[in-house]
């Protein structure tokens, strides 16, 4: 088995050109990962090839499940951006998840409440951007302390910004269900009043859902990547994120570096947030996103920390989480599957000799810098 | 290597053979097919509570041959609810189940979209959205709510029974919520049913605004722990997490404790041992009901009883202090409980606070 599975490895290699060729073990781990889950669905009692088409044609069977996945695609390219960017300053920002959620609340609070402060109706043109600014900027700060903590008390991002998510969720749960809760008499739930109808991000297409935060999504895709390979801002980031030392001794701020990397991270992460509540739910709630902020870690990785990678990344696990409904509907399998099959292509990612042996793929010489470890 | 290959060869050879045991879904698209779909909202389908409740309410539907197929989806985000909804609808389903607050808003929008499918929402309120003109209301649409007071009836007629001191007392969330002044009353009309020289001790979180009474475990615990100083000995607690922090109080200092909605034995482990019961609203049989009332109004006999529906009320099993419950108590109750259902005895408890 391992022979054949050798020939597709090689036979792939060969055939495709040399760009597409560092996303072999991505791919080779999607579908190694695809072809477990599917042995985890025979033996959670479902059937396996009815499972993926479900998949399949939730995701993309027509227009309305192509809106949907790009909906579900939205928040995580958004996250795994964020996550990616601060991979390649060499910082692992695990706080993605509360830098979301705090984008989410602001906005949601400049949404409904800021015209009543102002005591007019504001334009949308203003309302909107305004929105995601606020939010954004909200995450950037929140992601800045952990950043400032690493680079002047040397204290461990991984550390702080797990600590920040439990204050960020635990703060946005102690404000939904008080101040901004929404004061309806019959509301029994932890959510906010609806946003002002100028604060509402407008959908692409008249009857479908899918919105302008998507290609909001791709061009800041682009963006990023015009930040870390076109610009001096960038070249430092990439270049702390190597190697530290070498970066101060080339008269690079790298303390300053670090602090605006993370602050970029969670302004990314902010947005994931802001534009679910803009563009989609036009409120925040509590219990919407969980897990964006940790999907996002996998999706970075996944996408090998580029802006195009992580695209990619960001629709697969969105095409997953959407065609999820409908592989449930036709099969009657847990959701949860889904997730099992994500953490298989994380673990298969991650670990990439295995991949590398069972498909016989040598190491490529190129090597992808992640975090500097504990000691950094 | 090759025992690997064996095992994995083994499990994919399983895997064709088990699919061969799982039903198949009819055509639902069929006239003749009645197929129910529930959508639960972002908790588990057994999460012991709504979910599970109603879903069993499908079950029992199907078993009793009203529905010919049943089936659910998880929701696992809040923005999923339309699409959730939107996939029983595309498949021709007959009725849909959504269960929760939360999903109001969506299937009121589904119901006005799909006039030919009728929808049930639970606890999602009448007049939606939000307003009292009845015109507003859909005629696919129906709220299964619950009569409260009875619910509350029950346990305060159990705790004025099971009390040695004469003093009971409940926490409540704010009176100004029809639902759990109905719930606070009836619970003091069943203890006085009981015992009508009884002190009840009923207490309103009022003092505070919308956005705290329901959330407010401290105070809850607090206004519990006064009441046993004063001697109660039983405490119900009902309002959210307010009451909550009642029951687990009551239970921490050894009294007996009541909760609310579901059997809270289950969702609040730590008060288990001493939860006496629980002033249920009783979701399955509700369900069950209004999906067989769905299929006689396809079928042209009544109409759908749009807007609101009356439930049923209950109370839980007493659990791990089944014997500490005197046999006439239980007797009791069950004679009270069908005398409730009969209409031959009435809580007293108007609809709304006079």
């Amino acid at each position: 088995m391992r022979q054949l599975a050798g020939k597709i490895g090689e036979g792939l290699k060969n055939s495709l050109p040399s760009a597409v060729n560092s996303l072999l073990v991505p791919l080779l781990a999607v579908l190694t990962a695809v072809v477990l889950g599917g042995i985890v669905i025979a033996l959670a009692g479902g059937n396996p090839f009815l499972a993926y088409v479900g998949l399949f044609q939730g995701a993309f069977g027509n227009a309305r499940a192509i809106s949907e996945t790009a909906i579900w695609a939205t928040p995580y390219i958004f996250a795994g951006l964020a996550v990616a960017l601060a991979f390649k300053g060499g910082l692992f920002n695990i706080g993605a998840e509360g830098q979301l959620a705090f984008g989410a609340v602001v906005s949601a609070l400049i949404g409904y409440a800021l015209p009543g402060w102002l005591g007019f109706d504001l334009p949308a043109i203003i309302h909107i951007p305004f929105a995601i600014l606020c939010g954004g900027l909200t995450g950037a700060l929140w992601a800045a302390i952990p950043g400032f903590l690493k680079a002047y008390t040397g204290g461990h991002e991984v550390i702080n910004t797990i600590m920040m998510n439990y204050i960020a969720l635990n703060l946005t749960s102690f404000l939904l269900n008080g101040p901004m809760k929404d004061p309806n008499p019959n509301n029994v739930i932890a959510r906010t009043p609806v946003i002002a109808e100028s604060a509402r991000l407008a959908p692409l297409f008249e009857g479908y859902r899918i919105h302008w935060g998507f290609l909001l999504a791709l061009l800041v895709a682009f963006l990023v990547w015009v930040l870390l390979w076109k610009t001096t801002l960038g070249f430092e980031i990439r270049t702390v994120g190597a190697n530290p030392d070498a970066a101060r001794y080339a008269g690079i701020n790298v303390k300053r570096t670090i602090v605006l990397t993370m602050a970029l991270s969670g302004l990314l992460a902010g947005m994931a947030g802001t534009i679910e509540v803009t563009a989609l739910n036009h409120r925040h709630e509590l219990g919407f996103s969980i897990g964006y902020g940790f999907d996002a870690i996998a999706i970075a990785l996944l996408g090998k920390t580029h802006p195009l990678g992580v695209v990619i990344a960001a629709i697969l696990f969105g095409a997953m989480r959407n065609g999820a409904t409908r592989m449930q509907f036709l099969t009657q399998i847990p959701v949860d599957v889904i997730s099992v099959i994500q953490a298989l292509i994380l673990l298969f990612v991650a670990a990439d000799a295995i991949i590398r042996y069972i498909y016989r793929i040598r190491a490529a010489s190129e090597r992808v810098v992640l975090t500097r470890g504990w000691g950094g | 290597m090759k025992k690997l290959y064996a095992v994995v060869a083994i499990l994919v050879l399983a895997a064709m053979l088990i699919p061969a045991c799982t039903p198949t879904a009819p055509d639902c698209t069929l006239p003749e097919v009645f197929c129910v779909g529930m959508v639960t909202d972002v908790g588990k389908i057994d999460d012991k509570s709504f979910n599970q409740s109603a879903w069993e309410g499908l079950q029992a539907a199907r078993e009793a041959g009203v529905a010919d197929w049943v089936q659910y989806i998880e929701t696992t985000d809040a923005k999923d609810y339309d699409k959730n909804i939107q996939t029983f609808a595309d498949a021709g389903y007959d009725v849909i189940v959504t269960v929760g607050f939360a999903l109001g808003e969506a299937t009121y929008a589904a119901a006005a979209a799909y006039p030919e499918i009728y929808f049930i929402g639970i606890d999602q309120f009448q007049e939606w959205p939000y307003d009292d003109d009845p015109s507003n209301d859909l005629a696919n649409f129906t709220s299964l709510n619950f009569p409260e007071d009875q619910a509350g009836f029950l346990v305060g007629a159990l705790a004025a029974m099971m009390s040695d001191t004469g003093t009971i007392g409940a926490v409540c969330g704010t009176d100004a919520v029809p639902p759990v002044w109905r719930f606070g009353e009836g619970y003091r009309a069943g203890a006085t049913y009981i015992n009508p020289d009884i002190n009840v001790l009923v207490v309103y979180h009022s003092d505070v605004g919308f956005d705290k009474t329901f959330t407010d475990p401290e105070w809850g615990a607090a206004t519990a722990g006064s009441m046993i100083d004063q001697g109660a000995d039983v405490i119900f607690g009902a309002g959210g997490k307010t009451g909550n922090g009642a029951v687990i109080e009551a239970a921490a200092r050894g009294v007996y404790a009541i909760g609310v909605d579901t059997d809270q034995y289950y969702t609040l482990p730590e008060a288990a041992s001493m939860m006496l019961s629980s002033a249920m609203k009783l979701i399955t049989p509700g369900v069950a009901e209004l999906i067989s009332l769905a299929r006689d109004a396809q079928n042209g006999g009544a109409a759908f009883p749009a807007g609101n529906y009356n439930g049923q009320a209950g109370y839980a099993p007493y659990h791990d202090l089944e014997d500490m419950v005197p046999q006439d108590v239980k007797d009791r109750m069950e004679e009270i409980n069908a005398m409730l259902l009969s209409g031959e005895l009435q809580t007293g408890v108007p609809p709304v606070k006079p």
